[in-house]
């Protein structure tokens, strides 16, 4: 690995950004009314409508409409928000910052509950651990977020027992124990989905692993079951892992749009989806730049840690 | 007013839970001491957007354009015109001619006097095409605005129009300085210049604006509290659990499913108010089958007005008879309600030509929600009758732009208005600003117009009269139930009156403990 | 025909395949039939048995409006699974033309049709599938053409390496020097290789085109009231959520089944269908 490999993937990267911001704004010209419908809502008249477009820049060809947003963008100006008129750029980093505390806690959590489940499923192979750890990833693959989400919602913030709020968001700032309720059921939920998906790889993958020679040349030299599940098993399982979990990422994105909507998080994802139902072109597209970007980013940066593991590893 | 308790009033006491008024007194003494930094803390379920008052569209933006600025005359809970910045006024005998008199000494925030010459301006502003100002043509056929010295505005109307000051009540009819609107007017979006109650500290969008009391308020004493924050809970379960945990003291706006909820939880109490408020299924009268009479009269007849009411408003509303009028206005004609007769409907489908039935299909934004639920349950309902509708879901922005006004068969949400008049004359009269139905009968546009223009109330009642039982018989729109306007607030929230409109609020007279704070 | 009957008996000696065979297999059955087994109209409100919890008349509880979820689940299987599978064949079907279209024909052809599915994958596919829908408008139907659209780029890219590995190999360089036409190598020599990969890749995704597709309806941008699609049960159900559970938890249920369902047929599949792991 160089640096001019790094160059060029960062290159690649900006090269997808342009391109995933072209397909964004192509399929936003088709969105049936704009912003100015929202705006004006059941007071719109057709002069008020027109007065409004001109005054947004709405009516201009759409050629120039994407070459003026990429030349703002260019020199960090994201626009203004058609919805709210605020400025575009901090609230969609905001709104990015409180997504991110979501992803990132229950990326954490999964590392640390997955892959010692995956190990241990794929360990006992065939045993009732496995088997259990098997039905239970089953269970949590084939539920979409949306419906643990409300599950979990009916039964843990329900009046009677109101473990947790039903929605809402308290930042960490103002109130640290009460943020960390408010993300509870959010991060719970896409745990349990995430950790069923990584488990499944990674025991697959050990599975695989535990049945190549090197492995077996280990134990047959008397090492220690611990010491070559963990010590050489695992860390060779762990670049398909890292793979899989940069992959999840996208799934993640995903997920959170769910998530949040589901309990009301004031995160990326609900402010796209508010973007996408009141026409809010600058917010849609810096929205989608931004989850693009990590997306394209977190499999930079899975590419990276493999080729930095990939060379340590040799036998 | 509050001694004497009409009918309306006494309903809404009874509704909004006798035992608020009863034990407040009692559970509040203890609470009041750890609320002593007098702050509200109200939940509104959509973010307030727009801050420039002559743009907002959405209650909650309502509501923060009444605390920032003053109108001429603000809406009582009895549907009159109250004082605001006009302590008086009066009109000449054919009423197209009115006079408000100001009040003197009231200061914007901005440190500027408030004179006639800000009147001027912001009203003829808000007439303006070009501003776009919602309820534009809400405000009365009004001609002319005119200075008549320093403290006083004079208002022409093209036609006699008795209502104005009712009118003037709207919502985004509201002053700001004469030299912003010159030079500045899109600054409002950003930095509110107002005479109203409070003053604006800080503002997120999508999260909370906290407002602060204005010391200079032009009525002595008021307001009470000395702040406010509005936090916007989109989900209706999440502002119900901080309501019942204390992290707010309000909801402005509370679902009808949750009500019962709240209103059976200890030391919190719901707030219920009959409205005119109401869902209503537009039907296009120019176009088949909606244009024959009998089509529209046979699907009144599939309605199970009181059924539709439990199954759609959980049982918070009032029965509709296919006009916008009811027991919430001044001059509602009580008659009997069209029962529920599928064997009439289908007798009456099959005189208009379709004695197999007729496929339809309803449209309906998804918000708010109980749109497609009405829908639904009429699907359901009109089965009987030889209908089979189908329904079609749509987000707001495609409705607003495809189907609102367009359409042929929708469902329609209307918030309620000040006046009969107003009403009308918004969705029904042949020159209404939202003709959907394309009714056009000359018949009703001529009762209409008469008590448009006669102060006399006897006349009124019996136009109005007459009206209502012409929209009941010819069917424009089928508006099967109304809603009733629910809230909830903690039991120390005290001075609230919750004004059936829906539009207006009047913050500035709560108080937060047992006595009001006594007047300084 | 053998080979379908091959591959069912070795699916059936592996628990998993055994389990996902028979459940599909039920699924499809109400698929078809499950309008015939319903026990009410799932329409019909009975109004005065609203919110009522399992029961001898009504096996899964009733909703708001007292309609039969057992009904409901029933009929709403059929728009739920058999759409899944349609989205997920369109998916597979326009993602396997592109795949093999990029990979046969190469060069910078092959450069800009994958470095446009590169960045469609980097947007989120919900979100892709949220605004397609937004354009089409909300409908079933247009949900599954959202979600086939989403998927094509991940099949695109499995179809594109399989006929990448496959082009290479002798018998297909061979009959490339023979100077067979392109569209005879196409369909005799690349299809068929890919077609192992392609069914085990697209029986997963039915699980995902159903959780997907409730997802849509539960957004609000599938499925139209008051059809018994499972996701907008779920949706509108959410409204009373504490009052009664039953609505939630029967098609929440149903969903998750279904996709174990699927999953396992998947999962029994690829053991079945790939030689490596073949014992």
């Amino acid at each position: 690995m160089t640096v001019s490999y790094v160059i060029k993937r960062l290159i690649y990267l900006v090269f997808t950004a342009l391109l995933v911001s072209l397909i964004v704004f192509s399929v936003t010209q088709l969105l049936p009314a704009n912003a100015a419908t929202m705006i004006l809502g059941e007071y719109a008249t057709d002069e008020a409508l027109a007065i409004l477009n001109s005054k947004l820049g709405l009516d201009d060809p759409a050629v120039v409409q994407y070459f003026r947003w990429l030349g703002n963008v260019v020199q960090g100006d994201f626009g203004i928000s058609l919805r709210t008129s605020q400025p575009v750029g901090p609230t969609i980093l905001n709104a990015f910052g409180r997504s991110a505390i979501l992803a990132i806690t229950s990326l954490v959590l999964v590392c640390i509950i997955a892959i010692p489940l995956g190990v241990l499923a794929a360990s006992r192979r065939g045993k009732p651990t496995d088997l259990a750890v098997s039905l239970v990833s089953y269970i949590g693959v084939s539920m979409p977020e949306f419906v643990l989400a409300t599950l979990l919602l009916v039964w843990l913030a329900s009046p009677s027992i109101g473990l947790f709020p039903a929605s809402g968001y308290v930042p960490f700032s103002e109130d640290f124990w009460g943020a960390l309720h408010h993300i509870a059921l959010p991060v719970l939920t896409l745990t349990i989905v995430l950790t069923a998906h990584i488990s499944r790889m990674i025991r697959s993958e050990m599975a695989d692993t535990l049945e190549m020679d090197f492995i077996r040349a280990g134990r047959l030299r008397g090492l220690s079951r611990r010491r070559v599940l963990f010590r050489h098993a695992l860390r060779n399982s762990m670049l398909p892992a890292i793979t899989v979990i940069a992959l999840d990422v996208g799934y993640l994105i995903g997920g959170v749009i769910v998530v949040e909507e589901v309990f009301a998080f004031p995160g990326i994802g609900r402010q796209l989806i508010l973007a996408i139902q009141n026409r809010d072109l600058p917010m849609i597209q810096a929205g989608a730049l931004i989850m693009a970007a990590s997306y394209a980013v977190a499999n930079l940066l899975a590419d990276l840690a493999y080729g930095a593991l990939d060379k340590r590893i040799k036998y | 007013m509050k001694t004497e308790l009409n009918r309306r009033q006494l309903l809404k006491l009874c509704a909004a839970g006798a035992s608020v008024a009863l034990t407040s007194g009692l559970s509040s003494i203890s609470v009041a001491a750890t609320r002593a930094d007098n702050t509200l803390r109200l939940s509104v379920n959509i973010t307030p957007g727009v801050l420039n008052p002559m743009l907002s569209r959405a209650a909650a933006e309502y509501m923060m354009s009444e605390m920032l600025y003053s109108g001429l005359t603000s809406l009582g809970t009895d549907m009159t015109a109250q004082p605001d910045l006009a302590t008086e006024w009066s009109s000449n005998d054919d009423v197209t001619q009115w006079r408000f008199t100001l009040r003197q000494g009231v200061k914007f925030s901005n440190g500027q006097e408030l004179t006639s010459k800000d009147v001027v301006a912001s009203l003829r502003k808000l007439l303006d095409p070009e501003t776009g100002a919602p309820g534009r043509r809400n405000l009365g056929p009004i001609k002319m605005v005119e200075a008549d010295g320093d403290y006083t505005v004079v208002v022409t109307t093209e036609t006699p129009f008795a209502d104005l000051p009712v009118a003037l009540t709207y919502p985004t009819a509201k002053v700001v300085p004469a030299d912003i609107i010159a030079t500045n007017f899109d600054s409002l979006a950003q930095v509110p210049v107002g005479s109203g109650p409070f003053r604006l500290q800080e503002f997120r969008v999508d999260e909370v604006a906290v407002l602060v009391k204005n010391p200079e308020y032009f009525v002595a004493g008021l307001p009470y509290l000395n702040q406010i924050e509005i936090k916007t809970f989109p989900d209706a379960a999440g502002s119900t659990a901080a309501l019942l945990a204390g992290e707010i003291d309000m909801i402005h706006d509370v679902q009808p499913t949750d009500f019962a909820r709240i209103d059976q939880a200890s030391g919190v109490s719901g707030l219920r108010t009959p409205s005119g408020r109401f869902l209503d299924v537009v039907m296009d009268t120019t176009v088949a089958p909606f244009d024959n009479i009998l089509v529209r009269q046979a699907l009144s007849y599939c309605v199970d007005r009181e059924a539709m009411i439990e199954l759609v408003a959980d049982g918070y509303g009032t029965p509709g008879n296919d006009t916008p009028i009811n027991a919430a206005y001044h001059y509602y004609a009580d008659a009997p309600h069209k029962s529920y007769d599928p064997k009439k409907a289908k007798t009456l489908l099959a005189e208009a030509g379709y004695p197999n039935g007729l496929d339809l299909e309803l449209i309906a934004s998804v918000k708010p929600g109980y749109r497609s639920t009405m829908a639904v349950v009429l699907r359901e309902m009109a089965k009987a009758g030889g209908f089979n509708i189908s329904v079609k879901t749509m987000d707001h922005s495609s409705y607003l732009d495809q189907v609102w006004k367009k359409g042929k068969f929708y469902v329609g949400f209307y918030n309620m208005m000040p006046t009969e008049g107003m009403s009308f004359n918004l969705l029904f009269t042949s020159g209404a600003s939202w003709n959907e139905t394309k009714w056009n009968n000359t018949t009703f546009d001529e009762y209409v117009r008469l008590a448009d223009e006669t102060t006399d109330s006897e006349k009124r009642k019996e136009l109005y009269a007459n009206a209502q039982s012409l929209m009941q018989k010819e069917v424009p729109a089928l508006i099967p139930c109304f809603f009733d306007i629910l809230g909830a607030k903690a039991d120390y929230v005290n001075g609230y009156e919750q004004h059936p409109r829906g539009a207006s609020f009047a913050f500035h007279k709560i108080w937060v403990g047992s006595n009001p704070p006594t007047k300084s | 025909m053998l080979f379908l009957i091959k591959t069912l008996r070795a699916l059936m000696r592996s628990p998993q395949g055994a389990v996902g065979t028979v459940l599909v297999f039920l699924l499809l059955l109400i698929s078809v039939f499950g309008p015939l087994l319903a026990p009410q109209d799932p329409e019909s409100f009975n109004f005065g048995s609203r919110f009522a919890p399992p029961s001898a008349e009504f096996l899964f509880g009733t909703d708001w409006f007292g309609r039969d979820l057992f009904s409901r689940i029933l009929v709403g299987a059929r728009s739920t699974v058999l759409l899944a599978i349609l989205a997920t064949f369109i998916g597979t079907a326009s993602g396997a033309l592109i795949g093999i279209f990029s990979g046969f024909v190469g060069g910078w052809v092959d450069e800009l049709i994958m470095r446009t599915i590169d960045a469609i994958m980097a947007i989120p596919g919900l979100l892709l599938a949220l605004m397609i829908l937004t354009v089409l408008g909300s409908s079933s139907l247009n949900a599954v053409i959202a979600i086939g659209v989403a998927f094509a780029p991940g099949m695109a890219r499995i179809s594109r390496s399989t006929t990448l590995a496959v082009r290479e190999l002798d018998y297909v360089s061979a009959a490339r020097a023979r100077g067979e036409s392109k569209l005879w190598i196409i369909f005799a020599e690349i299809l068929p290789n890919m077609v192992a990969p392609v069914i085990v890749e697209a029986t997963i995704r039915v699980a995902f085109a159903i959780m997907t597709l409730a997802t849509l309806s539960f957004l609000g941008l599938g499925a139209q009231p008051p059809s018994p699609e499972w996701g907008l049960m779920i949706a509108d159900a959410r409204e009373h959520m504490f009052r009664s559970p039953w609505p939630i938890l029967a098609p929440g249920i149903s969903i998750a089944l279904v996709a174990i369902a699927f999953n396992l047929l998947g999962d029994g599949l690829r053991d079945v269908l790939n030689p490596h792991s073949q014992e």
